[in-house]
C-alpha cells in the first residue's frame, strides 16, 4: 500500500489575493513535508470556475513548484483534462514531458474529461463529445512521447508530421491513469491498460466489485501506452490525531465543508441529459443516503481517527485490492495549517510503518 | 472570517399569500404518457442571490428551469402545467425554487396549489412536438409571456436515457408554519430527446421575477414518461440559515 496527497486547492471566501496565496503556499509546504515523510505521491486536480471548491486550474504549474522543492515524491496529474476546448493534446504531451524532465522522471499522467456544467459550459464544450475526445487523447499522447515524429488525422484534431518536444525523462513514458467517478469507467481504464484513480470516495465494501472487475478486465487489455499500469488508487480523506473523537469531529467538518462546496456545482447529469454522463459524481458517494433524515453516517473507509483506527481502515482498503490511497487533507482551510502538518507527521510515524515497503516504493517510483 | 454563499432574501418576504397545505396526506397521482419538456438557462448570479432566501444556496453557475407537463388523461382530467424555478441547493441536493406556475385547467390549478403549493395561475399552456423542434408557450389573458423552442433534437439512449429533474420547492403555509415544500415525483422514461433551447418570448416579470432572465442556454429535453406524484416528503424552513438548516424529512 502506498500513500499520497491530492489537492483541490479549495479556497474560502472572500477571495482575497492573500487568502489565495496562503492556500497555495500551505499546500506546497504540506507536499514538501510529505516528501520528507515518505509519502509516495502528490496529485493535483484540474478544475475551472469551481468557486471555493477548487482553484486548481493549472495543475502543471502547481506540480512544477512542488517538483523543484522535493526529491522523491511522484507528481500526479489528477487529472490532465482531455477536453478539446480546454487543451490541445499536443500541449498536454509537451507539459507532461516538461514536468517529467524538471522533476527527474516523477510524473504520473492522469487523464479524464470533467463532470460539471460549470466547466464544460464555461468552455462551451459539447458534453456528448468528451468521452470520445478523451479516448483519442489517451491514445495519441503516448505516441507523441515515444515517436520521434508523429502525425494524426482524427476526429477531434489533425496534425501533420512533427516532432513533439521535449520527450519525457521516463522511458518509455510516464504511467497513465484514468480518473474514475462513474460506474464502469474502471473498465474503460482496464481496457486501455491504464491505472484507475477512483474518485468516488465511498465505503470499502461498495468498491470491492469494481476493483475485482478492473483486475479481471485488465488481464485482456490492449494498452494505449507502451506498458500496462495495473494500479488502483483511491481518493480518501485523512485526519490523524491522538484523540480519536477529536479526529472524527474534525473529519466531519472536512467532509461537511467539502459537501457544501461541491454541492453548489452543477453536474452535467443534472444540466444536460446525455448518455455519457449518468453518474451522480463525487457528491452522493460521500454519504450513505443523501435523503436520510437523521444525521448521515460518513462512508466507512475514510481515514479519520487515531493511528489505530486509521491502520484498520487502510488494512481494509488493502484487503479490498487498493494499491494506493490518495488523501485530501484540507477543505477551504477549515483546519489550521499546523493541525494538517501534525496529522501528516503522526500518520507517517504511527501508520506508515505498518504497511511495508512504503518508503522503498516511494523512492523507486509509483510503478 | 469565512463567507458563505447563500441567498440574500429575507425570509419574511417569501411566500406571501402562499397556499395552505396538508402535510399529512398520503394520496398519490399517477399520470401515464405524460410529456415533459424541461429547459434550462443560465441567469446572472446577482439575480439568483436576490431571489433566494438565506435557507438556500444558489447553484453555480446560477440557472433556472422551465418545466412543461402535458397530461392527456389523469385523475384530475387532461391538463397542461408549466412552472419556472431557480436552481438552488439545500444540502447537496439540487432543487428548483419555484417563482411562477401556470395551469391550463381549474382542476389542475387547484390540485397543484393545494397539494404542493404551486403559485398557479390559470393560463393557456401549450407544449407541442413538431418535426424539427419542441415548443412550449404560456399565454395569460391572450398575451404570450413565454415561448421557448428547442431545436437540433437528438435521442438520448442507453443507460443515460433519463432526465434528472431537480425537484420543485414551493412556499406554503403548513401546520408547522410557512415552509418550502418539495414536490416529489418519480418517473419511468419511455423516450428522451435533448436539444438546444432558445427563448423567443420571455416576459420575466409576468413569469414571476423580473430579474430572472435567460443569459446562456444549457439544454432542452423532451421526455415521454409515466410520472408518479408522491405526497410531500421534504420541507425547508425559509428562515433557517442554510448552514444550520437544510431539507427536513417529514415524519410519517
Amino acid at each position: 500500500m502506498k500513500f499520497g496527497l491530492i489537492y483541490e486547492l479549495s479556497t474560502p471566501r472572500p477571495f482575497t489575493r492573500e487568502t489565495q496565496k496562503e492556500v497555495f503556499e500551505n499546500a506546497i509546504d504540506q507536499a514538501v513535508l510529505a516528501d520528507e515523510l515518505g509519502f509516495a505521491s502528490v496529485w493535483s486536480v484540474e478544475h475551472h470556475f469551481l468557486e471555493e471548491y477548487s482553484h486548481a486550474s493549472c495543475p502543471e504549474m502547481f506540480l512544477t513548484a512542488i517538483a523543484r522543492a522535493t526529491k522523491n515524491i511522484r507528481l500526479g496529474f489528477g487529472i490532465a483534462t482531455c477536453v478539446p476546448n480546454m487543451h490541445h493534446p499536443i500541449r498536454w504531451a509537451e507539459k507532461g514531458a516538461t514536468l517529467d524532465i524538471l522533476s527527474g522522471g516523477r510524473v504520473e499522467f492522469g487523464t479524464g474529461r470533467t463532470s460539471t456544467w460549470n466547466e464544460l459550459g464555461g468552455f462551451n464544450q459539447r458534453p456528448e463529445d468528451t468521452k470520445r475526445a478523451w479516448e483519442e487523447y489517451c491514445r495519441v499522447i503516448p505516441k507523441m512521447w515515444m515517436q520521434e515524429r508523429f502525425s494524426h488525422d482524427g476526429t477531434f484534431f489533425t496534425m501533420p508530421e512533427r516532432n513533439v518536444l521535449p520527450k519525457p525523462w521516463q522511458e518509455p513514458h510516464p504511467p497513465l491513469w484514468v480518473a474514475v467517478t462513474g460506474q464502469g469507467t474502471e473498465l474503460d481504464a482496464a481496457d486501455r491498460g491504464m491505472g484507475a484513480m477512483i474518485l468516488s470516495i465511498a465505503d470499502v465494501e461498495r468498491n470491492i466489485p469494481r476493483f475485482q472487475a478492473y483486475r479481471e478486465r485488465i488481464k485482456t487489455c490492449e494498452p494505449v501506452g507502451a506498458f500496462v499500469n495495473d494500479q488502483i488508487a483511491v481518493a480518501n480523506w485523512l485526519f490523524c490525531h491522538p484523540d480519536k473523537d477529536y479526529a472524527w469531529k474534525r473529519g466531519e467538518e472536512l467532509v461537511g465543508t467539502f459537501g457544501y462546496m461541491a454541492g453548489q456545482t452543477t453536474e452535467i447529469s443534472e444540466a444536460y441529459p446525455s448518455s455519457n454522463y449518468t453518474a451522480i459524481g463525487l457528491l452522493g458517494t460521500l454519504r450513505a443516503d443523501p435523503h436520510a433524515q437523521d444525521k448521515k453516517p460518513l462512508a466507512s473507509g475514510l481515514c479519520f481517527g487515531d493511528p489505530a483506527t486509521i491502520i484498520d481502515a487502510v488494512k481494509r482498503w488493502e484487503a479490498a485490492g487498493a494499491d494506493h490511497l490518495v488523501f485530501m487533507v484540507q477543505a477551504r482551510e477549515t483546519l489550521p495549517q499546523q493541525e494538517v502538518i501534525d496529522s501528516l507527521k503522526l500518520f507517517a510515524k504511527e501508520v506508515m510503518p505498518h504497511f511495508s515497503g512504503e518508503k522503498k516504493k516511494a523512492a523507486g517510483g509509483a510503478r | 472570517m469565512t463567507e458563505l454563499l447563500y441567498g440574500r432574501r429575507a425570509a419574511s418576504t417569501v411566500g406571501a399569500n402562499a397556499p395552505v397545505l396538508d402535510l399529512n396526506r398520503s394520496d398519490e397521482l399517477e399520470i401515464k404518457d405524460m410529456h415533459v419538456y424541461y429547459v434550462l438557462f443560465e441567469t446572472p448570479m446577482d439575480a439568483a442571490l436576490a431571489r433566494l432566501p438565506t435557507s438556500l444556496h444558489p447553484a453555480i453557475p446560477a440557472h433556472f428551469g422551465i418545466t412543461f407537463w402535458r397530461a392527456k388523461e389523469s385523475a384530475i382530467g387532461p391538463f397542461e402545467l408549466a412552472f419556472v424555478g431557480l436552481a438552488c441547493r439545500s444540502g447537496i441536493k439540487p432543487r428548483h425554487f419555484i417563482h411562477g406556475a401556470f395551469a391550463s385547467t381549474q382542476e389542475a390549478q387547484a390540485y397543484f396549489s393545494a397539494k404542493y403549493g404551486f403559485p398557479c395561475r390559470l393560463a393557456e399552456v401549450r407544449q407541442r412536438e413538431l418535426y424539427d423542434r419542441i415548443e412550449g408557450s404560456i399565454a395569460c389573458d391572450g398575451r404570450t409571456i413565454l415561448e421557448v423552442i428547442t431545436t437540433h433534437m437528438q435521442p438520448v439512449v442507453g443507460a443515460g436515457a433519463t432526465v434528472k429533474y431537480s425537484p420543485a420547492l414551493c412556499a406554503a403555509e403548513t401546520s408547522a408554519g410557512r415552509k418550502l415544500v418539495q414536490l416529489e415525483t418519480s418517473y419511468q422514461f419511455a423516450r428522451v430527446m435533448r436539444g438546444t433551447p432558445k427563448a423567443t418570448v420571455f416576459d420575466a416579470e409576468a413569469l414571476g421575477d423580473a430579474a430572472i432572465k435567460p443569459a446562456f442556454p444549457m439544454s432542452g429535453a423532451h421526455a415521454i414518461t409515466t410520472a408518479m406524484l408522491h405526497p410531500p416528503r421534504f420541507m425547508v424552513d425559509p428562515g433557517t440559515p442554510a448552514e444550520s438548516g437544510g431539507a427536513q424529512k417529514l415524519p410519517r
